[in-house]
C-alpha cells in the first residue's frame, strides 16, 4: 500500500497543512457554489455558464489592476462582482426570462443548451479580448509583518506554529468568508432575501402576496454569476488565468452540489469545505508529484460518482 | 396469471410517509379475480398514492404488494407494466410529440416484440376504431383535444394487454358522449375478463359500474364491500357523502 | 398535382450526395491538400454531430463528453496499437469496445437520474479525462499527443478505388476523404435504421414522458442508456478512424470549446433530424473556414489596424483580417438565438417543410390501401373510412 500514497503524507504537520489550505479553498468553492445553488433554487435550473462568470470575474481583476496600477485590489474585486451581476441580469431577461414566461418548448432542455451556449460565447469573448496566454495577477495584499510567537507572519506567508500558508490564499478565504457572510445575512434576514426564498419554496404562494418571481429570477441568477465571479476575482491572484479557466471550476461546483444536495444552502457551504480538503489531502498525497495536479479535479469526479451511486440526493438535498 | 389461472393483487398493510405527513396508513386489499373495483374518498385520502404504489413510481415506506404470487413493490415501474397492471393517469399524458398511431404501437411492441409492424397496426386500429379515434391517427397526440387524449391513453392501454387496470379519474372533464364511450370501453375491457380498479368522483358512474367498493380516508380503508352496503355504512356517511350536509346543517345553524 | 415538393427534396440530395463524392475535384478545391482536408473534417463533425443529434434530440438527454469518448476510443486504439502491435483494425475495434463500455457504466451511473445530472456528470468527465490525458506523458504522449499508424489498405480494394477516381493518389488526404464520405453515410444510415426501428420510439416516448412510458412499459433506463451508448460508440470510431488518417491525436482535440462547436452544430442545423444536423455541421465548419480569413482591399485594411486590439489580426501583406476568436463568437450567439427563436434549428424544419406532406400522404395511402382490404369483412367501416381518408387529405 506504501506507494500509493507519498511519504510525507505519514508526517501530522503536513497533514495538518493539508487540510488547512484545503479549507481555505473550500470556503472559495462553497462560495462558487452557493451561486449555483441560489440559481437552482430560484429558478430550478442548473447554469452550465457558472465557470464563465468565475473567469470573467478574474480577468476583469487583471485588467483593472493592469491598466490602473494604484487601484486597490479590493475595488477590482469590487468591480469584477458588479460586472458579473450586470452579465447574469441581462443574460437572465434576454434568455431565461421567456423560459419562465413559458415562451420556450421543452424549457428543460432549453434550460441546460442555453447556460451552454452563454459559455461559449464568454469563452471566446475574452479569448478574442484577452488572448490565449495564461495572464498572472500580481499579489495584491500584503501582510502586516506580525510575531505573536505561534501565530507568525511575513509580507506573503502566514506561518501557524510551523505550518505556512499562501498569503494570496488566506487573503482570498477572508474575502469570499465576508463575501459568504453577506449573502447569507442578505438571504436570511433581509426583505429581498425572504423573497427569494418564498420563491424558491413556491413560486405561485410568492406571486400571489405580491412578490414578482419573474424580478426574483433575475436577482438570483445575476446573484449567483456574481458570487461566481467573486470567486475568480479572489483567486485570480492564486492561478494563472486563460479563457478556460472555468471550465474545471463549473466542474468542482458541479461535484459541490450533487454532493451537498441540489438547492440545499447549508449542502453547499458543507460540501465545498470537503470537496477542498479531499482535493488537498489527494493531491498532496499523490505517489507522483509531477501528475499530481492533474489528479486534483479526479478526486472531485469520483466524489460525483459515489454520490450517484450512493445517495442521489447528496448531504441534504431535497428531493429532485 | 397465475399459477391457478386467477389474477390475485394482495396489498399489505402498506404505509407511506411524505415528510412528516403520513398518506397512508397501513392499507391492506386483496383483489381474486376478474373484478370491477371502485376506490373512493375524499380529496387527499391517498387514492393516487396507493395508484402510484402498486405501479410502482412511488415506494412504500413499508409494507408490501403482491401480484400474482410475486413481490412487486421492490420492481421498477416498467417491470410491472410487463407484468400486467396497466394504469392511466389524472392528468392525460399522452406522447405530445408523437402521432397517435405512434402513441400506440409503443406499448404494443413492449407486449409483443416479435409481431409484425403491419400486424400491430391492426391490433391499434381495431382498438382505435372501438375508442372512435382511428380517424385520428397520423396526428399528433399534442393536438388533439382533451378529451381525445384521454381516449388514446385508454387505447394505448389496451395495447399493452394488462390483467388489471387503473382508471385513474376516468370521467373527470370529460362530456357525456365520451363518457358512454368510456362506459363502453370499461364493459369490454370487463367481458375481456381484465380486473379493474375505478378511481372516480363521480358518484353515480362508480355505484352503477363497481362490483365493489372501497373507501379511502385519511389514508385508512374505511369500508370495503358491495356498493349497496358501503352507501349505508354509517362511517362512510361520515366520512365521505354526509361532510357536506354536516357543513350545510353548521352552517345553517350559523345563520 | 402538379409541383410536388419532394421533388425537389430529392433534387437536394442527389446534388449533396453528388457534392460529397466529387468534392475533392470541385473547382475551388481541386485537389489541393487544405481543403480535402477541411472536407473530411467537415465529414467528421458532421458524424460527431449528427451522434449528438441522437441522444440530444431523440432521448432529451445531453453529453457534454462527446468529444472526451471520440478522444478514449482513439487513445484506447493508439495505445493499444504501440504497447501491443496489433493492426489498427484491430485497434478500432478495442477503442470502439472502450467506448461502449465506458458509455454503459456512466450511463447506467447517470441515466437513472434526472437528465440535468447526465450533463453535469459528463462535463467533470470530460474535462477531468482530458487533463488526466494530458499529465500522464508516458502512457499518453501529452500535450504533445499520440501517434497512430495508418491502416494498412487490401490492395485490390485500392486498385479498384484508383480505377473509379482517377485522381486517387494526388495526394493522401483524398483516400482519407473517401473513407471518411464513407464512415458519414454508413453511420447516418444506421442511425437512420435505429430511429425508425422500435427503439426509436422507444427513445421519443421516453422523452416526452418518463413515468407514462414506464407505466406502460418501457424500459427508461435501458432506452437511454441504448441511446448514449449508441451515440458515444460512434463518436469513438469516427475519432479512430479519422486520427488514423491525420496521424496524431492531441488532447486538446477533446477540450470543452470543440464540444460546444458540435452543439452548435447539432443545434443549428436541428438536434431533432439526424440529417439537419449533419448538414448543419457540414455548413459550419466551411463557414468557419471562410470565415478564418477575410480577403479586404488594403485600402480598407489600413483602417482596421485598430482592431489588433481586440482579437483580431491584420495581415497587410496577405491582405487579409484574420477573425480568430470572433468567428466563434458569432456562432455562438447563432447558437444562442437559434434556441431562443428557432428551438427546431434552421436546417432540419426546411427539410420537414420538404419531406413532412409527402410522407403523411404516402402514409396515408398505405393505410387507405389497408382499409381497402378490411372493407371486405368490415362493411360497417365503410362510412367511416371516406371520413377518416378526407381528414388525412386536408391537413
Amino acid at each position: 500500500m506504501e506507494w500509493l500514497i507519498a511519504e510525507a503524507c505519514g508526517s501530522f504537520p503536513y497533514l495538518l497543512r493539508l487540510i488547512l489550505e484545503g479549507l481555505l479553498i473550500g470556503v472559495i468553492y462553497s462560495l462558487m457554489a452557493l451561486g449555483l445553488t441560489l440559481i437552482f433554487s430560484v429558478l430550478n435550473i442548473v447554469s452550465f455558464s457558472h465557470g464563465e462568470f468565475y473567469m470573467i470575474g478574474g480577468y476583469v481583476v487583471y485588467t483593472v489592476l493592469h491598466h490602473f496600477k494604484q487601484v486597490p485590489g479590493l475595488v477590482a474585486v469590487f468591480l469584477a462582482a458588479v460586472v458579473t451581476f450586470l452579465i447574469g441580469a441581462v443574460f437572465e431577461r434576454l434568455f431565461l426570462q421567456p423560459m419562465a414566461k413559458g415562451q420556450v418548448d421543452r424549457p428543460n432542455e432549453y434550460a441546460i443548451l442555453v447556460t451552454f451556449g452563454l459559455a461559449f460565447v464568454l469563452q471566446f469573448v475574452m479569448l478574442g479580448l484577452m488572448g490565449p496566454f495564461p495572464k498572472k495577477v500580481p499579489r495584491f495584499f500584503s501582510f502586516p509583518e506580525i510575531d505573536l510567537g505561534f501565530l507568525r507572519t511575513t509580507r506573503t506567508t502566514l506561518f501557524l506554529g510551523k505550518i505556512p500558508l499562501p498569503g494570496s490564499r488566506i487573503f482570498a478565504a477572508i474575502i469570499a468568508l465576508i463575501a459568504l457572510g453577506a449573502m447569507l445575512y442578505f438571504m436570511y434576514r433581509t426583505w429581498t432575501g425572504w423573497a427569494l426564498q418564498a420563491v424558491s419554496q413556491d413560486r405561485n404562494a410568492a406571486a400571489v402576496v405580491g412578490i414578482n418571481p419573474l424580478n426574483m429570477n433575475t436577482l438570483a441568477f445575476a446573484l449567483g454569476g456574481m458570487l461566481a465571479g467573486l470567486a475568480g476575482a479572489v483567486l485570480v491572484s492564486v492561478f494563472s488565468w486563460v479563457p478556460w479557466v472555468g471550465v474545471p471550476a463549473s466542474a468542482k461546483s458541479f461535484v459541490i452540489i450533487v454532493l451537498g444536495g441540489m438547492g440545499s444552502i447549508p449542502g453547499s457551504l458543507v460540501g465545498g469545505l470537503i470537496l477542498g480538503v479531499v482535493e488537498s489531502l489527494g493531491t498532496g498525497c499523490w505517489p507522483n508529484p509531477a501528475t499530481a495536479q492533474a489528479y486534483r479535479d479526479v478526486f472531485g469526479l469520483v466524489i460525483f460518482a459515489l454520490v450517484l451511486l450512493v445517495k442521489p440526493t447528496g448531504l441534504f438535498g431535497r428531493k429532485l | 396469471m397465475s399459477r391457478n389461472g386467477v389474477l390475485e393483487l394482495e396489498i399489505r398493510n402498506v404505509v407511506k410517509n411524505f415528510g412528516g405527513l403520513q398518506a397512508l396508513k397501513g392499507v391492506s386489499l386483496t383483489i381474486r379475480g376478474s373484478q370491477l373495483v371502485g376506490l373512493i374518498g375524499p380529496n387527499g385520502a391517498g387514492k393516487t398514492t396507493l395508484t402510484n404504489i402498486i405501479t410502482g413510481l412511488l415506494k412504500p415506506t413499508s409494507g408490501e404488494v403482491w401480484f400474482n404470487g410475486e413481490r412487486i413493490d421492490t420492481l421498477r415501474p416498467y417491470h410491472i407494466a410487463r407484468r400486467g397492471i396497466g394504469r392511466t393517469f389524472q392528468v392525460t399524458r399522452a406522447f405530445r410529440r408523437m402521432t397517435v398511431l405512434e402513441n400506440m404501437l409503443t406499448p404494443g411492441i413492449v407486449k409483443h416484440p416479435y409481431m409484425s409492424r403491419a400486424e400491430l397496426e391492426k391490433k391499434a386500429m381495431e382498438i382505435m376504431k372501438f375508442l372512435t379515434i382511428d380517424h385520428l391517427r397520423f396526428e399528433r397526440a399534442g393536438s388533439l383535444s382533451g378529451g381525445q387524449q384521454k381516449l388514446l391513453e385508454l387505447a394505448r392501454l389496451l395495447m399493452l394487454d394488462p390483467d388489471l387496470i387503473i382508471l385513474d379519474e376516468p370521467f373527470a372533464g370529460v362530456h357525456p358522449k365520451l363518457q358512454r364511450t368510456i362506459y363502453n370501453y370499461i364493459k369490454r375491457v370487463r367481458e375481456q375478463g381484465k380486473a379493474i380498479i375505478l378511481i372516480s368522483h363521480d358518484m353515480e358512474s362508480i355505484f352503477t359500474l363497481s362490483e365493489r367498493l372501497v373507501v379511502l380516508n385519511f389514508g385508512e380503508i374505511i369500508a370495503d364491500g358491495p356498493p349497496e352496503e358501503v352507501k349505508n355504512d354509517p362511517a362512510v356517511i361520515e366520512a365521505y357523502l354526509g361532510r357536506d350536509e354536516e357543513e350545510e346543517e353548521d352552517l345553517r345553524q350559523a345563520y | 398535382m402538379t409541383f410536388r415538393r419532394i421533388y425537389i427534396l430529392w433534387g437536394l440530395t442527389a446534388i449533396f450526395l453528388l457534392g460529397l463524392l466529387l468534392y475533392p475535384i470541385l473547382p475551388g478545391v481541386n485537389l489541393q491538400p487544405y481543403w480535402v482536408l477541411v472536407g473530411m473534417t467537415a465529414l467528421f463533425y458532421a458524424i460527431l454531430a449528427s451522434s449528438w443529434a441522437l441522444l440530444a434530440g431523440y432521448t432529451g438527454q445531453f453529453s457534454f463528453a462527446h468529444m472526451a469518448f471520440m478522444g478514449l476510443g482513439t487513445y484506447t486504439a493508439g495505445i493499444l496499437i504501440r504497447d501491443t502491435g496489433i493492426a489498427p483494425w484491430m485497434g478500432t475495434v478495442a477503442g470502439v469496445l472502450m467506448t461502449g463500455i465506458v458509455g454503459l457504466l456512466i450511463g447506467y451511473l447517470c441515466l437513472r437520474l434526472r437528465s440535468t445530472y447526465l450533463a453535469l456528470f459528463t462535463i467533470a468527465f470530460a474535462e477531468i479525462f482530458r487533463l488526466v490525458v494530458k499529465a500522464e506523458v508516458k502512457i499518453t504522449g501529452g500535450p504533445n499527443g499520440l501517434e497512430l499508424p495508418p491502416y494498412q489498405r487490401p490492395e485490390a480494394l485500392e486498385r479498384l478505388l484508383k480505377a473509379i477516381f482517377p485522381y486517387w493518389d494526388a495526394n493522401p488526404y483524398v483516400p482519407a476523404y473517401y473513407y471518411m464520405a464513407l464512415l458519414f453515410f454508413l453511420s447516418l444510415l444506421f442511425m437512420f435504421f435505429l430511429v425508425r426501428s422500435r427503439f426509436g420510439l422507444f427513445f421519443r416516448a421516453v422523452r416526452e414522458d418518463e413515468e407514462a412510458a414506464a407505466a406502460l412499459g418501457v424500459h427508461v433506463v435501458n432506452t437511454r442508456v441504448l441511446a448514449f451508448v449508441v451515440s458515444s460508440m460512434i463518436a469513438g470510431f469516427a475519432g479512430i478512424v479519422f486520427h488514423h488518417f491525420i496521424g496524431l491525436i492531441v488532447p486538446d482535440q477533446m477540450q470543452i470549446v470543440r464540444m460546444s462547436l458540435v452543439i452548435a452544430m447539432a443545434v443549428i442545423g436541428g438536434s431533432q433530424n439526424l440529417i439537419g444536423a449533419a448538414i448543419g455541421a457540414i455548413f459550419i465548419h466551411f463557414a468557419l473556414e471562410l470565415l478564418q480569413e477575410i480577403r479586404m482591399p488594403l485600402a480598407v485594411l489600413e483602417n482596421l489596424l485598430f482592431l489588433e486590439n481586440w482579437g483580431f489580426s491584420v495581415d497587410l501583406q496577405a491582405g487579409v483580417l484574420r477573425t480568430n476568436a470572433w468567428r466563434m463568437v458569432a456562432f455562438g450567439i447563432l447558437l444562442m438565438v437559434t434556441l431562443r427563436f428557432a428551438q427546431n434549428g434552421l436546417i432540419s424544419p426546411i427539410l420537414d417543410w420538404l419531406a413532412r406532406k409527402e410522407a403523411a400522404e404516402e402514409v396515408a395511402k398505405r393505410f387507405r390501401a389497408q382499409r381497402e382490404m378490411d372493407r371486405v369483412d368490415d362493411v360497417e367501416a365503410v362510412e367511416e373510412t371516406t371520413t377518416a381518408s378526407t381528414v388525412t387529405e386536408g391537413d
